[in-house]
């Protein structure tokens, strides 16, 4: 999610400061330092910006990277031309987006998608047109259960679980209540998977739904705490999740429960926001690198920002996952045959066949393969919300659960792990 | 007036129809044939929310709403049966219609604002009901929704293609304004006329003034549950975001803005609700702003046009030809 | 007309028992108290938003959809000036003032130049209105999670087992002010004189030579202060989010319609009810899903209520 003008370049200021001492200019594609000039190869990415959430950080990243390596020589040579559609968040809108991406122009494929449901409306439409999403900001099921779309980032399946694994081992918790959004391909199916997982290892869960829109939060809350639960899991957007951090503060809640969150609350404006009350209370998982980390991806993505994209674009998670997306693929397009770079087919092919990628932003290697499903990333770290930041309180750990088997036996054949 | 004579306005709008039906599909890349798809939806739904403003003065507040029912129906009737598209069109147009009957029944005690805030709050409680349960997309049970991905779609064998879907919307949105003609031509179309002017004299001449009402509400609805079966064709799923209660509200004051008394106006409150904003979105003005201008431009022509901007041209229209008539 | 006024609240305490009853029966006494007061503080919002919007419908003949977009606009501002590091109550103040000035702008240069057309029509155009402001707030606030606390926050009481924190009882005490204060101002005052008579006529209203204009203005400014409050505590008790602010308007009418557009009392009663119920639908494992439909059902079977026996009449107006 974006921060507003000024957290942003307040938060971006002591990467910028970091990055500028480990090295003066962002490295992407050749690194020529040649402006690409020949034919441009048209690549899409859609985003939904607009009530009730702005997920354009992902597209702004890979726009940045791209831009980046149209500095640098292109793909070899030739500029990538990278238009971004907004679904704002209407389905109409998604459809319209596509037409225009996907079968009005010939892009070779969609990198650094960012939405609730675009994906939803679309996953049919990328199957027949036979195009690659390679998705950054994805939140819902159909990002990946389906054939043509995969993302960098978890989305909110993974993330709970991880989150819920961690306070299964490291909090004692027994109970899980998840307080989901009432969206099938969301909510439900992202609680659904952490009461299995706690079910299976002996203890319980229960799951509380919430309308995105309704005012009434803490019904929900409520709900959740008169569960039974030790443990609360608050799988929302940021914006809900502080306010139901809110009506818990108001109740005095907190230390009548662990309380744990996927990625959306691994944010530079939270720790702010929750304020002083939660410092040290809440466990988040993140499915990147958290800043700390720093590593040598982490620091050219910030000089990448730095250099091409707008001040004011968020330096957060998805933004992360956009350049790491823009960057495989870019990786990918120039180890291609330079003839088949314009072919769709081609290309999708080509990322089919992406294996192993690796990166400090992200704990496991990349890949696609050739699957109804893809699911990559499912490893992360948990960190603590502190004052100013996050803590990291585990390293880099892989999920341990039944729903990850079919990956598992995928990356077994493809010789990942 | 004889059933089927043709006047000038309705040629007008035969020749619209072929041209929409021949021309656009030819000349539309796939992003305008999908906003033009939705376009044509909405006229639909617009016309009736027009017809029942411009006939007998109700305002509904609903008519988004309903259209989300007619595009439960539907998808909900082609996840659990192979019937062909058509026959779901008809039953989800069918059910949508015997509710815009069950609303109206109550709401036939009430008159003006009362009877708009009434059905606003049904569109409340559609929109709610929407959120919670969610559109069909291929599960079990009596809402049919499942986690992961939603199941294909069938469109109707005569229009698989874009191109043809557009003109399958365009045909039948023809056919739902030849009924309302239609409707006005004939019995119910006097009656109205008579409840319009005063509903004392109506009941006095013996007109079933809370039949023919209600007979209103359920080509209303009608017509809506087509628009949403049309639309829920168009995407194969629908989300409760596009039917929420304050689209209703909106629909209607571009019904108003476009000119309810006139058949281009529902095409006119369809253009402003669906190609403006694409339009917009197209030449790279931010979403919000475009908010901005879309609620400036209907303020604007609330103001400023009392019979809509259909009422504008005709008004126009009819000022030319006098001016040519005193010329001559 | 007592008899059936009696009646009429007879009836409502037996169903608001019966349905609280039927939710809350089997559950220990401390859960039905923690949805009930949760669902108060609710209520109050909607209350506070429906009272708004009749004070100025009996006055202006508008039905005001751009409330909240008025308070919402509002809200942002004071936690814009918040983070500016402006002293507190000023950030509030200035929440107040920018509703105000928002709404009396519509009222000033908008609303007059509507004033022939129909009630409806005139409030459709106000959601054109609010669409304005609301496209405005979301484009100079981008999308990011924010928080807007009171001092009062951190002051609270047990009650029913449940902590209530000063600004739940502020918002309740202010929703039963409101009914309180508007009631004395329409009754002992000129102005609230005024207001009465063009609620009840408006074209004898000007006959007689009340300053329309003048009476208006007023009422579009209480309005706007509502507005604005109502935004304020929204922001502090559920959330800072312009798009939910903006829409909470359509179970405000809600609570609205309960009181006919008229009486304020009942205004305030019904979206008390109205947060109570929803919030205890939480205890229906059935109903729980779809707990937020509980104002418009409760609106619509009022309506349906106030117009049983109700014949179409002829003439007159509605």
């Amino acid at each position: 999610m974006k921060q507003t003008k000024t957290l942003a370049v307040l938060a971006a200021l002591p990467f910028a400061f970091a990055a500028s001492q480990a090295m003066a200019a962002p490295s992407c594609g050749a690194n020529t330092g040649q402006a690409a000039s020949g034919d441009p190869i048209i690549v899409g990415g859609i985003h939904g910006n607009a009530a009730p959430g702005d997920f354009s950080a992902a597209t702004d990243a890979a726009a940045a990277y791209f831009a980046c390596v149209n500095a640098n020589g292109g793909i070899n040579g030739r500029p990538i031309d990278y238009r971004v559609e907004n679904d704002q968040w209407n389905p109409e809108l998604a459809a319209q987006a596509a037409a225009k991406l996907v079968n009005d122009t010939k892009s070779v494929a969609l990198v650094g998608n960012g939405s609730f449901i675009e994906m939803a409306v679309n996953a049919g439409t990328y199957k027949d047109a036979d195009i690659m999403v390679m998705a950054s900001a994805c939140a819902i099921s159909e990002c990946f259960e389906t054939p043509n779309i995969v993302s960098t980032n978890q989305g909110p399946l993974p993330s709970n679980l991880g989150a819920v694994m961690y306070a299964r081992e490291e909090l004692g918790a027994t109970n899980v209540a998840c307080i989901g959004l009432n969206i099938p391909n969301n909510g439900i199916w992202s609680c659904e998977a952490s009461i299995n997982y706690m079910k299976s290892h002996g203890g319980d869960g229960s799951m509380a739904l919430l309308n995105p829109g309704a005012p009434d939060v803490n019904s929900a809350l409520l709900e959740a705490v008169s569960s039974g639960a030790d443990t609360i899991l608050i799988n929302q957007p940021a914006g809900l999740a502080l306010a139901i951090l809110k009506a818990a503060e108001e109740q005095d809640l907190r230390d009548a429960f662990n309380w744990i969150a996927p990625t959306p609350l691994y944010d530079l404006s939270v720790p702010d926001a929750v304020g002083e009350y939660w410092h040290g209370h809440i466990y988040v998982n993140a499915e990147l690198a958290p800043f700390q980390v720093n590593g040598p991806d982490a620091q050219n993505w910030i000089a990448v920002m730095d250099a091409h994209a707008r001040p004011e674009d968020p330096r957060d998670t998805f933004a992360q996952a956009g350049y790491l997306s823009a960057k495989f693929f870019t990786e990918t397009l120039m180890e291609m045959d330079p003839a088949d770079v314009d072919d769709r087919a081609k290309v999708s092919d080509a990322i089919r066949a992406i294996k192993g990628k690796t990166s400090d932003l992200m704990c496991g290697p990349y890949y696609v393969g050739d699957a109804d499903f893809h699911m990559p990333n499912h490893a992360g770290y948990m960190v603590k919300i502190v004052e100013g930041g996050y803590e990291i309180v585990r390293e880099c750990y892989e999920y341990e659960a039944a729903y990850f088997d079919p990956h598992h036996a995928i990356e077994k054949e493809m010789g990942l792990k | 007036m004889r059933l089927w004579h043709i006047t000038p306005s309705g040629w007008a709008g035969l020749i619209f129809a072929a041209l929409a039906f021949f021309l656009f599909p030819a000349l539309a890349g796939n992003l305008w044939l999908s906003v033009f798809i939705s376009t044509g939806c909405f006229t639909i739904a617009v016309a009736g929310v027009s017809f029942m403003y411009a006939r007998l003065g109700m305002v509904s507040l609903t008519q988004v709403g309903l259209m989300g029912l007619g595009g439960w129906v539907m998808l909900r009737l082609n996840h659990a049966y192979g019937l062909p598209f058509e026959v779901n069109l008809i039953l989800a147009a069918l059910v949508t219609m015997v509710c815009g009957w069950i609303m109206a029944l109550p709401a036939m005690r009430m008159r003006g604002l009362y009877l708009a805030l009434v059905t606003l709050m049904a569109a409340g409680g559609l929109e709610i009901l929407f959120a919670t349960y969610q559109f069909p997309n291929g599960g079990d049970g009596f809402w049919g929704v499942k986690t992961g991905s939603a199941a294909p779609f069938t469109r109707p064998a005569l229009a698989t293609t874009p191109e043809a879907y557009l003109r399958y919307v365009v045909v039948i949105a023809l056919l739902c304004f030849l009924l309302i003609e239609a409707h006005r031509r004939m019995k119910p179309g006097r009656a109205w006329a008579m409840i319009r002017r005063s509903e004392a004299a109506a009941m006095a001449a013996g007109v079933n003034v809370t039949f023919y009402k209600t007979w209103a509400f359920g080509i209303a609805g009608l017509l809506a549950g087509v628009a949403g079966g049309l639309l829920a064709g168009s995407l194969g799923l629908l989300d409760d975001a596009t039917f929420r209660a304050s689209e209703s509200v909106l629909i209607f004051a571009l019904a108003v803005v476009g000119g309810a008394r006139y058949w281009y106006g529902a095409l006119i409150a369809a253009t402003l609700y669906r190609i403006l904003p694409a339009l917009l979105n197209n030449w790279g003005v931010d979403a919000d702003l475009s908010f901005v201008i879309f609620g400036a431009g209907l303020l604007h022509a609330v103001i400023t046009a009392p019979d809509g901007i259909a009422g504008q041209i005709a008004g126009a229209l009819k000022a030319r030809k006098a001016a040519k008539g005193r010329a001559s | 007309m007592v008899e059936n006024r009696l009646l009429n609240w007879l009836l409502y305490v037996a169903l608001m028992a019966g349905t609280l009853g039927w939710l809350g029966s089997g559950k220990p006494f401390k859960i039905v108290g923690l949805f009930l007061t949760s669902g108060l503080a609710v209520g109050s919002l909607y209350a506070l938003g429906g009272i708004g919007m009749v004070v100025l419908f009996r006055a202006t003949g508008v039905l005001n959809f751009s409330s909240g977009a008025a308070g919402a606009a509002g809200a942002m501002v004071a936690w814009q000036l918040g983070q500016w590091g402006l002293w507190a109550p000023l950030t509030w103040v200035a929440c107040i003032l920018v509703a105000l000035l928002i709404t009396l702008a519509y009222g000033r240069y908008i609303a007059p130049r509507l004033a022939w057309r129909e009630t409806v029509v005139k409030a459709v155009a106000t959601l054109g209105f609010a669409l304005i402001i609301l496209g405005l707030v979301s484009f100079l606030w981008i999308d990011d999670p924010r928080s807007l606390t009171l001092p009062t926050d951190k002051i609270g009481v047990k009650f029913l087992g449940l902590r209530v924190t000063a600004t739940r009882l502020i918002v309740l005490g202010a929703a039963i002010g409101i009914v309180i204060g508007i009631h004395l101002f329409l009754s002992r005052t000129k102005v609230g004189l005024q207001m009465r008579s063009l609620a009840n006529d408006r074209d004898l209203s000007a006959l007689i030579g009340i300053p329309i204009l003048r009476v208006e203005t007023i009422a579009w400014g209480i309005a706007g202060v509502i507005a604005g409050f109502t935004g304020l505590m929204f922001a502090d008790l559920i959330r800072l989010e312009p798009t939910v602010i903006t829409f909470m308007v359509i179970p405000s009418i809600a609570a609205a319609i309960c009181g006919r557009l008229e009486n304020l009392a009942i205004v305030l009663i019904g979206g008390l009810s109205m947060g109570v119920v929803e919030s205890m639908l939480t205890l229906s494992s059935t109903l729980k899903g779809a707990r937020p439909i509980a104002p418009f059902v409760i609106a619509a079977l009022v309506l349906l209520w106030y117009q049983r026996g109700a014949r179409l009449t002829f003439g007159g107006r509605d």
